[in-house]
């Protein structure tokens, strides 16, 4: 593994035990300048893992937590007029910031949801006639409970599509749970260090997009969405976006692994983040389902035939 | 565990019963009718599990019963059957049954084994156009079956397109086969056929060739090289007749005492021939007899046939099918006597029975014109005179029939004025004999003719001094008869024919048009596809190659293999080009076969490198080494950016690499 990436995945994972491949999963989505869905039901470190994220990346964060009556000017911001200035002065809200923590995004109501969405894709926020860029770099980290408990507003297909990942993170197994409980005093706020400062985070979004992607590779990708297509397992098929996702997911994949070229088992781990919730029908129960990914993984062949 | 109806909605199942069904009512003949019965029973049994009105199927104790109970009556009637419709009986049969108790995977290949066997052996028994294409039909069909046991949810369209191409790659294949294979005489003998044949028969009373002309059926073919004879000289001899006992006439069994001995002692008889001869080629039908057709004095080398002393030609086994072969007939000389004690001994003796009225007629002829040639003319003069007519329907003459016939009847046919004449000859010592075939033939096309059976004719031969000449006494009576044939010679009487069914529609051109038609259809078959034996074979690759040398033709040979792997090879082609074009993949794939052999097997999503993983914790150490250098270098060559340089060594690197994951694997299996 990648040193620096390797100390940071260690690190947070001081914090979140037991989970390194999602640990190490959410960084290459923020290598890759993706955005970063987590699902997963309360208490499981939804919010540690993101607020560890900025940390070690070194950039401001700020959180909003999403509820039904969340308005978007809420978390855009508004225009107040300033009496002193005979003019309407931009108050920006929670969103102007490098790392944006959405909690519990499917609780907000569908206008307020599209609001959000609509800023991850442009990286700017229109208000009143006027165009205000966010900072870069702009990630947002949503969470969200899974779609079955109560008050809810699913968030429909096309809009999951913007996330480039969605990760679980899941019970804890036996030992780690252990190790979590035996851990002396987890004081709030304990901040990590920075790991991954400026410098470093573009020069390994440079190597993201200096990946040798092979004709084999390619192929592989165009296999697995074709077969998505063809098949009838799956709700939805993977769309061209979702193809892309997977190439510029995997290569950062393999930035975290310290290589120059993709190989399929690049893919292969991130493809359960990347197309899992791209493949899942929204109505379908969020979890316990067999894993869809896993299913396409299997039937479709790493070499050509 | 079997489905309790393994045949319910199944498309394979149902077309084998039809297969099974259409092939034994194709050999009706040779096949029992007890076997039939079954055949259609098991039919019918399978039809209604396929629509599934009956669910369950036969219990196998029950069908062991019926097993041993039909294979009793098949060993009672197998003793007169013979071998070979003994043993066709039996498949038949056995079919039937395994077609009633078809169950397993293994039931229905034998079925399917079998009844391509038995399509084979149908077509010992009915070898003509219309069968051999039903039995094509049934052969795709088989195919058709067995791609729908493949794939059983596949469409029609699919699978006969499927089958349809494989047929289409498989006949040059059999083209091939047809033309260059080695001709392997008849491994067994057929058995004499049962039911009635028409066609000539070995004795002959006065009025069984009206029979004969009543049939339209074929009874040979002919092509002829250069030179076609004027239909007034088409007399195909078949059968020389030269035991008279007053009524029938029958082939001396002294001739045929003295051809066995020939026949034994393997000496054939040459026959002294000058002048210009027709050449040509006869394709005789099938009529489980023996005798073939020839002109006048002819001879004929080809191995399977045998030169009588009389001239006739006759094939050393019997007609069990369609038979070719080629004869010269010398025309221009009358028939020199082999044997000339013996030919003129034979055909002097008179039967002891008399006809009283005709002796005395014929001493008085005699007396009155004391030589041969007047005596002939003679009698010609009484028929003509007498009001002798020719007729299809003679009388039956039962006492004295030469009697009935010359002084009261005076209506006859061929046989009788034949019959008449030679008698009339022997009772005043000349030499005479009945000879029985053909005459007449309708030119079919520029060069060849085609014989009926009502192109049956009966005359006579006498011995002069200068051989045995041809007499026709039904000319004197019915000139026509000879030079257009019977339809013209009985067109008063509007008998010819007028049995046959359809008969009505001999005269319109359209019908006529359409039998010519079938019958150039069925000429071509038997002249180039059944007729193509060692002989024609032999013209072709002399056509081909000019002479024949061991040289030539062992050249022949390699350059047709040659052929067949160069148009194998322009089908594998294009995957031996993804080969060439995808070598990493290749050199993985056979160390992924290595591998299987271990019992490793990847499966399909696994990638290089977590199936290396696999492999090394499961295989010795140094195996483990190598599969995993030429992972690498497979990871290298797939994925990688190399140059051409790292390419060609990441290659011959993976190549090593491959032979040393051989070898160590091979030790690894040995200690």
């Amino acid at each position: 593994m990648q040193p620096q990436i390797q100390q940071a995945v260690k690190q947070i994972g001081q914090l979140i035990i037991g989970k390194q491949q999602e640990i190490r999963l959410a960084l290459s989505c923020m290598l890759a300048g993706g955005h970063l869905l987590i699902e997963d039901l309360p208490g499981m470190g939804k919010t540690t893992l993101s607020h560890a994220l900025a940390q070690i990346f070194g950039l401001d964060f700020s959180r909003i937590q999403f509820t039904s009556d969340l308005l978007p000017a809420d978390m855009l911001g508004v225009n107040i007029f300033d009496n002193q200035q005979q003019s309407f002065q931009f108050h920006p809200g929670p969103i102007f910031s490098q790392v944006v923590l959405a909690d519990e995004i499917n609780r907000a109501s569908p206008k307020t949801q599209s609001a959000l969405l609509e800023a991850m894709e442009e990286r700017q926020v229109s208000l009143d006639g006027q165009t205000h860029t966010l900072p870069s770099p702009f990630f947002v980290i949503g969470t969200q409970n899974p779609l079955h408990q109560a008050g809810t507003y699913p968030l429909p297909e096309s809009q999951l599509d913007r996330f480039l990942m969605r990760i679980q993170l899941g019970y804890p197994n036996w030992q780690a749970e252990k190790a979590m409980l035996q851990q002396p005093h987890h004081e709030r706020g304990q901040t990590l260090p920075t790991m991954i400062d400026n410098m470093l985070r573009a020069s390994l979004q440079k190597q993201v997009h200096d990946v040798h992607a092979s004709d084999a590779i390619l192929d592989y990708i165009l296999r697995l969405v074709t077969f998505s297509r063809e098949s009838e397992l799956f709700a939805n098929a993977l769309s061209p976006r979702a193809s892309k996702a997977l190439l510029l997911a995997a290569r950062a994949w393999a930035v975290t692994d310290d290589r120059d070229y993709l190989i399929p088992e690049d893919i292969q781990a991130v493809l359960p983040a990347v197309a899992e919730h791209r493949l899942r029908s929204s109505q379908a129960d969020g979890l316990g389902a067999a894993s869809l990914s896993h299913k396409l993984m299997e039937c479709v062949d790493t070499m050509a035939a | 565990m079997l489905r309790l109806n393994p045949s319910a909605a199944n498309h394979a199942h149902l077309l084998l019963t039809l297969v099974l069904l259409f092939l034994s009512l194709s050999l009706y003949e040779p096949i029992q009718l007890w076997v039939l019965l079954l055949v259609v029973c098991a039919a019918v049994m399978r039809f209604s599990l396929y629509m599934n009105w009956q669910k369950h199927q036969l219990s196998v104790r029950t069908l062991n019963l019926m097993a041993v109970l039909c294979a009793l009556v098949l060993a009672y009637f197998g003793w007169e059957l013979g071998l070979l419709l003994g043993m066709l009986n039996l498949l038949v049969m056995a079919s039937s049954l395994k077609m009633m108790l078809l169950a397993t995977r293994r039931d229905y290949f034998q079925l399917i084994g079998v009844q391509f066997f038995l399509l084979g052996a149908a077509l010992v028994f009915n070898q003509n156009i219309a069968f051999s294409l039903l039995y094509a039909g049934l052969c795709l069909l088989l195919l058709m079956s067995l791609a729908f046991h493949i794939n059983p949810s596949a469409s029609w369209l699919v699978l006969s397109k499927r089958v349809a191409t494989l047929c289409a790659q498989a006949l040059p294949i059999a083209v091939l086969m047809l033309l260059v294979f080695p001709k392997l005489g008849p491994l067994w003998q057929m058995p004499t056929g049962k039911g009635a044949h028409t066609g000539l028969t070995d004795k002959v009373s006065p009025g069984d060739i009206a029979q004969l002309a009543r049939s339209a059926d074929l009874a040979f073919r002919v092509t002829f090289e250069q030179e076609v004879p004027p239909p007034a000289s088409r007399y195909w001899r078949a059968l020389v007749m030269e035991e008279f006992d007053g009524n029938s006439w029958q082939i001396h069994p002294y001739r045929q005492k003295l051809m066995q001995r020939h026949w034994r002692t393997g000496s054939p008889f040459t026959p002294q021939v000058s002048g210009a001869a027709y050449q040509y080629q006869v394709i005789a039908e099938p009529t489980q007899q023996r005798w073939l057709f020839a002109l006048d004095t002819a001879v004929s080398n080809e191995q399977h046939l045998w030169q009588n002393h009389d001239y006739t030609l006759q094939s050393k086994i019997p007609l069990q099918s369609a038979l070719a072969y080629r004869v010269r007939s010398y025309y221009q000389s009358n028939l020199p006597p082999a044997l000339e004690q013996l030919d003129s001994h034979l055909n002097l003796q008179l039967p002891e029975r008399a006809n009283p009225k005709t002796q005395k007629w014929a001493k008085q002829l005699w007396q009155a014109n004391p030589s041969p040639q007047r005596y002939i003319n003679a009698i010609a003069a009484h028929m003509r005179q007498q009001g002798f007519s020719y007729t299809l329907k003679p009388q039956p003459m039962p006492v004295d029939p030469i009697d009935t016939f010359l002084f009261e009847q005076k209506m006859g046919f061929c046989s009788h004025y034949a019959s008449a004449t030679a008698y009339l000859l022997r009772l005043n010592g000349i030499p005479a004999r009945l000879v029985t075939g053909y005459l007449g033939g309708e030119m079919r096309g520029e060069r060849y003719m085609s014989v009926y059976q009502y192109d049956a004719h009966a005359w006579v031969e006498w011995l002069s001094d200068d051989g045995w000449q041809r007499l026709d006494p039904t000319a004197w009576v019915a000139p026509l008869r000879a030079e257009y044939g019977l339809e013209q010679a009985v067109a008063h009487e509007q008998s010819f024919l007028a049995d046959a069914p359809l008969s009505g529609l001999r005269g319109i051109a359209v019908f006529q048009a359409l039998r010519g038609l079938l019958d150039d259809m069925d000429y071509f078959w038997s002249r180039w596809i059944l007729g193509f034996d060692r002989q024609n074979q032999q013209d072709l690759l002399k056509v081909l190659l000019g002479d024949l040398s061991p040289v030539k033709l062992a050249l022949f040979g390699l350059g047709t293999l040659a052929t067949v792997v160069l148009l194998l090879a322009l089908y594998h082609i294009r995957s031996w080009l993804l080969i060439k074009g995808d070598l990493p993949n290749w050199y993985y794939q056979k160390a992924l076969a290595q591998l299987a052999r271990q019992g490793i097997h990847r499966n399909k999503g696994q990638g290089p490198a977590d199936f290396c993983t696999q492999v090394e914790a499961q295989v010795p150490p140094l195996s483990a080494q190598h599969f995993s250098a030429l992972t690498r270098c497979y990871t290298n060559l797939c994925y990688r950016q190399l140059s051409s340089e790292q390419h060609k060594q990441q290659l011959r690197q993976m190549r090593d690499l491959l032979a040393k994951l051989k070898r160590s694997l091979g030790q690894g299996l040995l200690t």
